[in-house]
């Protein structure tokens, strides 16, 4: 209905790969970031900085992991490990006098330097049991984290991070730490956007589909794996630092726990497996969800009058919180991002149904 | 517009002047794409320009002389565009085809002029010209091709590809200063500028010569009827033997500068056309049935929702639109229900059929069923009627866009004039009509009598001096009872069905009317799947008894409109489709009567002795030319 696609025509090649080839698309995207530049004008702090500054911190940090994962099929369970390692060692270099934007970059490149060196032993083998060994790199982290005050922050393991600052400004105001998110979601968003119309995207996606198919097409599927473990550990590393510097400001082992990584998974297949906007529908509706259903929930116990306990209080909004997600699965296996798209499909042959060709 | 209309003097004009000067004073602007692997790949004024002299100055190498007719012979491809422009250049018969034109109507061209090259498309073309050769048409040295795919080993005298055309013609003009304003100077106004072939509804197709005057006059007078502006965009995918064709994408496109879009292929036309979204669309009635059909038959597989939705507003617009014709106005409700069905329904189904931006839409070449052009305009395209014909260049009269009625088309163009002879048959004088049909004097003098172009359509003039066509003179027929009707006028209103795809209305001196239908077969397959009717092939299909049904509602339909003496009593599904390779219809589709009444004449009699079936058994022309036969008992149906 609201896709017009007649006049849309390409004289180059160059414009035939354009992003976005129908203008209500466009349109869209277009909308979405302007809403994402008014949003400090748009919603109070509270909403600005607990609700929509660690949405857009996880969707890019979802986006890394599904680059992994969705892209190039390579099942990791270890992410939030991979996350730590850039948070512990941005807020390090930062704390050392680094300026930020060194320390974030140091916190990407030591995020990716471990995630390859996981990746090449990881990578020999597939499947399941490549998922048990980023399980256990997982663990691996998880023990040098508590086991060792130097670098988890003493006994409290805990470590404060210094002020985040960029150009030598420091930023302390609400307004800038979301412009600091939202640009590096926008910064991960437009290079996964990008992915798929370059070579190395194309190659990711012949070895989710079949490793030795692609192999056999000259794509050297070990090298495209290892190149995907390496950038989305390096998105994943950056995210995790810029989390640690606009949202916890103090970094501690269980912000990167085995849940933590699950629930990073959990977010891309809710979303959609190698789908951006699924990305983005995923990461709300499994970190926002939680605290919108537990208010609904308390709201509507106390405006019908009905007394529960504080135990059912905390229970049932995790019972509905786990069946939204069951039924999301079950309407749409493909995730909330192929939900999107099959609206997104029946508006575009709106009236019809399908096309007489 | 910034152009004011009455500055499109073109006196002493020819094609090629008029490509010189958009090549000079709009040289980077867009003249011609063509898609090409999903890409439009585009040419601009200059290159169109530099392709036409090169090509023409090979010709000229190869000793293709004023006199020659050089014929055209594929689908629409800006080289065989090019190629035409280049023979008016020349001032040489450029005779475009049917590009599904048999080696018998070929060999009649080829005893008609003196054809001495081809410009032919593909493979499959050259195959057909060299048999043309093989069968004693030495005459023919020359045959260049514009795609070489399954040709690299061909080694025919004289055949080359496009590019080897344009080199011969590059070192010419590089050898030769003077080649280039010889060439541009050769051509006068009253040199041909194509060679057609009138449609030949009754016998042997005619030739017609139209001068460049001839195109040039008739853009023209479209542009000051306010047919189309400057700068269109067309999508070029008319048969380039249809005069209309040539009126639009080569005369009016270099006159108005349009740019001429020409698609990929035949099939993927739809797809184009949405993909260009043209701002003028002109299309045989035939075609806007066939559109019509497809959004039929979309509707119908929707879903309920969209289906109620559809009716909703439809049914509405449809209802408004008669009321206008009518001269009555509709409330504010109505102009409400138009902009919201606009939003949800109009629009969208536009869209998906890339007529979003067209502005100016045209039905021409033949009457138009009333029930489509009604639909059409409903659906907020402004269609409107051109009258023409080959021998007067196709565009004469035309509807404004404030004076649509249903009955007429319009007003003569400036410039034609139009006036109605003693028996009812129309007469024209304008610069855009002919001089004579090709070494046909006796025809010529019939045609021309008086000065006059005698049309062969019989009508009248309103006394605001809009035209009204009735059909064919020789098509108005009485029933025994002297009942006057136009079988043309009956079969459009039955086409309208989406399952009748043709129709041969019968009834000329007898006492009632009956009619032989074809069942468009992927509109009622299409039901037939949907309803559980199982088929075999299009012969079992069409006699089905689920069909009839079908059919008889269409009847009883059309026969709420007619009057009690024109009502159709009787008809028959035929088995088979009426088909221009067996030459019951003509490459445009009309009917050719004579044909098929003869051809018929078993099932005819059967319409009117009573009985209760007929057996045939009809000849068909396979695409190998073989010929083979069909046995079938088909019913006859009361309506």
């Amino acid at each position: 209905m609201f896709y017009r696609l007649s006049g849309v025509h390409h004289a180059s090649y160059m414009s035939d790969s354009r992003l976005y080839k129908i203008p209500a698309d466009r349109n869209l995207a277009l909308f979405f970031l302007a809403l994402g530049l008014a949003a400090p004008f748009l919603f109070g702090s509270l909403y600005l900085n607990s609700y929509v500054l660690p949405w857009l911190v996880w969707t890019a940090a979802a986006l890394g992991l599904n680059m992994v994962t969705g892209w190039a099929g390579q099942l990791h369970l270890g992410y939030a490990a991979v996350m730590a390692v850039g948070a512990y060692s941005a807020v390090h270099a930062a704390k050392f006098g680094v300026p930020w934007e060194f320390a974030l970059l140091i916190g990407g490149i030591s995020a990716s330097v471990i995630g390859s060196l996981f990746a090449f032993a990881a990578l020999r083998v597939k499947g399941l049991y490549l998922a048990l060994t980023t399980l256990a790199m997982q663990f691996v982290m998880d023990w040098v984290l508590t086991h060792s005050p130097t670098i988890s922050g003493g006994s409290h393991a805990s470590l404060q991070a210094p002020t985040f600052a960029l150009l030598g400004q420091k930023i302390t105001s609400d307004t800038g730490l979301y412009y600091v998110a939202f640009g590096w979601c926008l910064l991960v968003t437009i290079f996964m956007l990008n992915l798929r119309r370059t070579g190395l995207g194309r190659a990711l996606v012949a070895v989710r589909e079949k490793d030795y198919a692609a192999a056999v097409l000259g794509v050297n599927s070990f090298y495209y794996k290892f190149v995907a473990f390496a950038t989305s550990s390096f998105i994943g590393g950056v995210s995790g630092a810029i989390l640690v510097a606009t949202f916890f400001f103090l970094a501690a082992p269980e912000q990167f726990s085995v849940a933590v990584s699950i629930q990073a998974l959990a977010m891309i297949i809710v979303g959609g497996l190698g789908s951006i906007i699924g990305t983005y529908f995923g990461v709300a509706l499994i970190l926002l969800m939680p605290s919108i259903v537990n208010g609904i929930v308390a709201g509507g116990a106390s405006t019908l009058g009905l007394k529960l306990n504080v135990e059912s209080l905390a229970h049932i909004p995790n019972a509905v919180y786990g069946a939204l997600i069951i039924i999301i699965l079950m309407i749409e296996p493909l995730g909330l991002g192929k939900l999107y798209g099959n609206i997104r499909d029946y508006l575009i042959l709106w009236p019809f149904d399908q096309l007489k060709k | 517009m910034a152009e004011c209309r009455h500055s499109l003097t073109i006196t002493g004009e020819t094609v090629a002047s008029i490509l010189m000067r958009n090549a000079s004073q709009h040289g980077a602007d867009v003249a011609m794409r063509e898609k090409e692997r999903g890409i439009w790949k585009a040419t601009t004024w200059a290159e169109y320009a530099e392709q036409v002299l090169a090509c023409a100055a090979g010709l000229n190498g190869l000793g293709v002389k004023k006199g020659d007719a050089v014929l055209i012979l594929g689908d629409n491809r800006v080289r065989l565009y090019c190629g035409m422009v280049a023979l008016a250049t020349l001032g040489v018969y450029a005779m475009p085809a049917y590009p599904g034109t048999t080696l018998e109507e070929l060999q009649h061209f080829v005893d008609e002029a003196k054809i001495v090259a081809a410009l032919a498309e593909d493979q499959e073309q050259v195959d057909k010209i060299l048999e043309l050769r093989g069968a004693g048409a030495a005459q023919l040295k020359y045959i260049v091709y514009d795609d070489g795919r399954g040709l690299g080993f061909y080694e025919a005298p004289g055949l080359m590809s496009w590019e080897h055309l344009i080199e011969i013609g590059s070192h010419c003009l590089n050898d030769a200063p003077g080649l280039r304003d010889d060439l541009l100077g050769r051509a006068k106004p009253d040199d041909p500028a194509v060679f057609l072939h009138s449609s030949g509804t009754t016998g042997k197709p005619k030739g017609v010569v139209l001068s460049q005057k001839n195109v040039l006059a008739a853009a023209r007078n479209g542009h000051a009827a306010g047919a189309f502006d400057f700068g269109e965009e067309v999508l070029a995918y008319l048969p380039m033997a249809w005069v209309g064709d040539y009126a639009i994408t080569v005369a009016a496109a270099l006159l108005l500068r349009f740019t001429v879009n020409v698609p990929e292929r035949q099939e993927t036309v739809l797809r184009d056309m949405r993909e260009i979204a043209p701002t003028f669309y002109l299309a045989a009635p035939r075609s806007w049935d066939n559109v019509l059909t497809a959004i039929q038959v979309s509707i119908e597989n929707s879903t309920p929702l969209k289906k109620h939705l559809y009716h909703f507003f439809m049914d509405r617009a449809i209802a408004a639109e008669r009321r206008k014709l009518d001269g009555m106005s509709g409330g504010a409700l109505e102009s409400l229900g138009r902009f919201i069905g606009e939003m949800l329904i109009f629009g969208p189904i536009k869209d998906q059929f890339g007529m979003s931006r067209v502005k100016n839409g045209f039905t021409g070449g033949e009457a138009i069923g009333e029930d489509t052009f009604v639909f059409y305009r409903a659906l907020g395209i402004k269609l409107r009627q051109l009258y023409g014909q080959t021998e007067n260049s196709a565009i004469n009269a035309i509807q404004a866009n404030d004076e649509i009625r249903l009955h007429t088309v319009g007003k003569a163009a400036p410039g034609v004039e139009v006036t109605i002879a003693d028996n009812g048959e129309i007469l024209l004088r304008a610069d855009s009509v002919f001089a004579g049909y090709y070494d046909d004097p006796n025809a010529s003098a019939k045609a021309l009598a008086g000065g006059w172009l005698h049309t062969g359509d019989a009508g009248y003039l309103e006394n605001d001096g809009h035209l009204v066509v009735l059909g064919r003179v020789s098509e108005v027929m009485h029933t025994k009872s002297g009942e006057r009707y136009v079988p043309n006028y009956i079969e459009n209103r039955l086409k309208f069905s989406p399952y009748i795809k043709d129709a041969a209305v019968i009834g000329a001196g007898r006492d009632e009317l009956t009619a032989m239908v074809c069942i468009d077969f992927d509109a009622v397959g299409h039901w037939a799947e949907r309803n559980g009717v199982p088929y075999v092939s299009y012969a079992d299909l069409s006699q089905r008894e689920e069909v009839a049904v079908l059919l008889r509602q269409a009847f009883l339909r059309v026969n709420n409109s007619l009057s009690e003496p024109l009502q159709l009593k009787r008809f028959v599904s035929l088995h088979k489709e009426f088909d221009p390779d067996d030459g019951e219809i003509t490459r445009t589709r009309k009917l050719r009567r004579t044909v098929v009444e003869e051809r018929y004449q078993k099932v005819i009699a059967a319409l009117y002795d009573g009985s209760r079936k007929v057996h045939v058994s009809a000849i068909v022309t396979y695409e190998t030319g073989d010929r083979g036969t069909v046995d079938r008992t088909l019913p006859i149906r009361e309506v």
